[in-house]
């Protein structure tokens, strides 16, 4: 078959190739192929915002209208990663403005993101429209209002978990009352309150508003005024559950949440009062995602609410749930896939909260299509494991965190390797797991013969030698990212696994055995990699090449060397004379 | 359809013109006006005073046989003809739309081209999806050889391109 299609007909083929992985795979066909893709690619995914230029991408993707970046490294969640290390937004907008104005939307996650910025972005893409932000920072609620009076086609509006500097709440009175094409609201993390009027008012010329998440200053009463201004919402945020509402205000907001025929998701639910909870009666059955990760309710209000949600698909809640609150979903909530239980930090005597291994077991044992699982418990047992992998093949996710550190198997006080084990031997498609509790050498053995599709591994206090970081180097063929702190792990695993570091797309290890003279060596091995050393107490520098560090984050690159590494991040590109130790390497 | 068509014209009391399309490899095809306007390029050269027999010297016969075919059925869209259609109507096309593209890669590509060169904009949709599903969840190798394609990378080339794309362009979160 000769086929010479022109590149009309290639453009208008592949309007309708759509992923990212048919893209990349497209443009891999021929020349002219690779040119027609490159200029018609809208949606640009940039895993880790240091591996490639804003420049190359900018100019690969001239076209581009969605711009995806992630910054910091996991761990930064855990406040591992100190303040001014790095992942800025602002090379993003400065490239993408100068040239290339037609960008709609800008989805960042960990990254710092200024108020320039942020006008930036007003400044420059005329046909802005959608800008989320998770846990981002460095912006103040002026760059939102910059925002705001100037996007006259904005559609989405979304800042997840960001740390804000909060100057009060006019930034949402910039809205003009031209703009009537919200589709989606987020602005829960902020503090202080907004004008109730204004928000009344943006809601009601909103008639394509779909999802609200208020902040906790919105109070139960405005809520009611807000409900019935878009009974069309399909997620909802409310704000602090808890004013004293007299019988008409509560039978009216009743009837309000009555009226959200659509909803499917609700979060929020600050401060909630027992006596509120059957408010949210009437929206249970809909709901396919529920997060009450804010809401310190009881584990008999827990039972009676969730008992109504039979379509529940995604939940995210705190340990007050108990055991007992985890049977009712095991017997209501058929359709589970994900399942978050948070520390709430109540105290165990007190409360005497009783959540063990043995909600999670139950909850395997019922939801047929459970397959994402965090668990923050305060113990665990290497039967519990195994019965939930026996029950459980088909998890994708396995997040366990024993609280304590080192903790064992509490009824048989062994190491909880055989309970892990069971997880990789039994769940092949598992890709991602964090372990924790007392483990040795042989948890990591199992992990790296069996964790074949794990991609993302995240250890803490575990282990014996460096063996188990080579077992896990070695062994494991799909590992995309790994991040481990206070793990005896050191320099030999490292240096003879060197080149797996290429297949990663990131490795961090804190307070750790890695010595300097091995991150030097590894830098000078692979030129391809950026090393870095965190080094906050300026030890490393000055020390001997067998001094530890405190912490490294090695990931692959395209874009070399980076230019806004602040002074506590050594890499060998500052200081390329140092001479090389006596480590070996293979 | 050729009934509904004639009440159709009559209804409307328009001009019910023929025209002769005539493709590359000498066949003709009698149709009326309105089915012929699908193609925007042929609606052009009637506007501009083209009258009787247009030659398509880009259409085989085979080829045009099936446009016309999918004109007919949808000449009541988007044109002076716009009615509001049932939803029985609607699906029944849906139906007869996934039948016309069940056809080998060859003829597809062929409506495509036509498509194109005609400007026929429910057409260039409806072949470019179908061609975009046999591009859906393949590897380049694949899609070359579906496509008959030969690759012009250098091995180096290629392996940078790969390299940016797993280093840079990843997939997966």
């Amino acid at each position: 078959m000769d086929l010479r299609l022109p590149s009309k007909v290639l453009e208008h083929i592949f309007s309708f190739v759509d992923s990212n992985e048919d893209r990349n795979s497209v443009s891999l066909v021929c020349k002219s192929w690779f040119e027609t893709e490159r200029l018609t690619r809208k949606r640009v995914f940039v895993r880790n915002c240091y591996a490639v230029t804003p420049a190359a991408v900018a100019r690969r993707f001239p076209g581009m209208r969605s711009l995806t970046l992630k910054g910091k490294p996991h761990f930064a969640d855990y406040n591992l990663v100190p303040d001014g290390w790095g992942g800025y937004a602002w090379p993003w907008v400065e490239a993408m403005g100068e040239k290339y104005p037609a960008l709609e939307e800008l989805r960042l996650k960990r990254m710092v993101v200024t108020d320039e910025c942020l006008e930036k972005i007003a400044a420059s893409f005329k046909e802005f429209k959608a800008l989320v932000l998770t846990s981002c920072e460095g912006f103040s609620t002026d760059g939102l209002a910059a925002i705001a009076v100037a996007c006259s086609n904005l559609r989405e509006l979304e800042l997840r978990e960001c740390i804000v500097e909060d100057l009060g709440g006019d930034w949402l009175s910039y809205f003009p009352e031209t703009l009537t094409s919200l589709v989606s609201l987020d602005f829960s993390c902020l503090d202080s309150a907004v004008k109730l009027s204004d928000l009344e008012r943006l809601v009601s010329r909103s008639p394509h508003l779909k999802s609200l998440k208020l902040n906790r200053a919105v109070s139960l009463d405005a809520l009611g005024n807000l409900l019935r201004l878009a009974p069309q919402l399909v997620e909802l945020g409310t704000g602090s559950f808890s004013d004293k509402l007299n019988q008409e205000a509560v039978s009216k907001l009743s009837q309000a949440f009555s009226e959200l025929k659509e909803l499917k998701s609700l979060s929020g639910l600050w401060d909630v009062l027992p006596e509120y909870i059957p408010l949210l009666y009437s929206v249970c059955p809909g709901l396919t995602s529920l997060n009450l990760s804010y809401a310190t309710v009881q584990m008999p209000d827990l039972v009676e609410l969730l008992s109504r949600c039979s379509k529940l698909e995604k939940l995210w809640v705190m340990d007050l749930i108990e055991d007992k609150g985890l049977e009712a979903v095991a017997s209501s909530c058929k359709e589970l896939r994900e399942l978050r239980v948070f520390p709430s930090g109540a105290d165990v005597d007190e409360t005497n909260v009783a959540m063990t291994e043995q909600g999670l077991v139950t909850v395997s044992e019922a939801c047929p299509n459970l397959e994402s699982v965090l668990y923050f418990c305060a113990q665990f047992t290497n039967a519990a494991m195994v019965t939930i992998a026996k029950n459980r093949p088909n998890l994708k996710c396995f997040r366990l965190c024993v609280m304590e550190p080192f903790a064992p198997d509490h009824k048989t006080q062994q190491p909880l390797d055989e309970g892990f084990k069971a997880i990789v031997e039994s769940c092949k498609d598992l890709q991602r797991l964090s372990v924790s509790g007392l483990l040795t050498d042989k948890a990591f053995e199992y992990i790296g013969t069996h964790g074949k599709k794990l991609r993302m591994l995240s250890i803490a206090f575990a282990g014996d030698s460096d063996l188990m970081l080579h077992h896990l180097l070695s062994g494991c063929e799909s590992l995309n990212k790994l991040e481990i702190r206070d793990c005896p792990f050191g320099d030999t695993a490292l240096l003879e696994n060197a080149a797996k570091l290429e297949t990663m797309r990131s490795l961090w290890m804190s307070s750790c055995c890695v010595s300097f003279g091995a991150c030097k060596l590894l830098s000078q091995k692979m030129p391809k990699l950026n090393v870095e050393v965190i080094d906050e107490q300026h030890l490393t520098e000055t020390g001997p090449d067998s001094s530890p560090v405190e912490k490294i984050y090695i990931y692959r690159t395209l874009a070399g060397p980076r230019v806004d590494m602040p002074e506590f991040v050594w890499t060998i590109h500052k200081n390329p004379e140092i001479g090389v130790s006596h480590l070996a390497i293979e | 359809m050729d009934q509904n068509l004639v009440d159709l014209t009559e209804k409307l009391s328009l001009s019910s013109n023929k025209i002769v399309l005539t493709s590359s490899d000498g066949d003709s095809f009698e149709i009326h006006e309105a089915v012929a306007r699908k193609s925007q390029t042929i609606a052009e050269m009637l506007d501009a005073g083209c009258t009787g027999t247009i030659p398509l010297h880009n259409v085989t016969g085979k080829i045009l046989d099936r446009v016309i075919d999918y004109c007919i059925t949808h000449v009541k869209e988007d044109g002076p003809f716009e009615e509001e259609e049932e939803a029985e109507e609607k699906e029944a096309k849906k139906k007869w739309d996934a039948e016309f593209v069940k056809v080998d890669l060859e003829t597809i590509f062929e409506l495509i081209l036509a498509a194109n060169y005609l400007n026929i904009k429910g057409l260039i949709g409806l072949t470019s999806q179908a061609v975009a599903d046999h591009i859906k969840d393949k590897t380049p190798e694949d899609v070359r050889e579906i496509f008959g394609i030969e690759n012009d990378f250098t091995p180096e080339e290629e392996e940078a391109v790969r390299n940016e794309h797993a280093w840079a362009f990843e997939d997966s979160k």
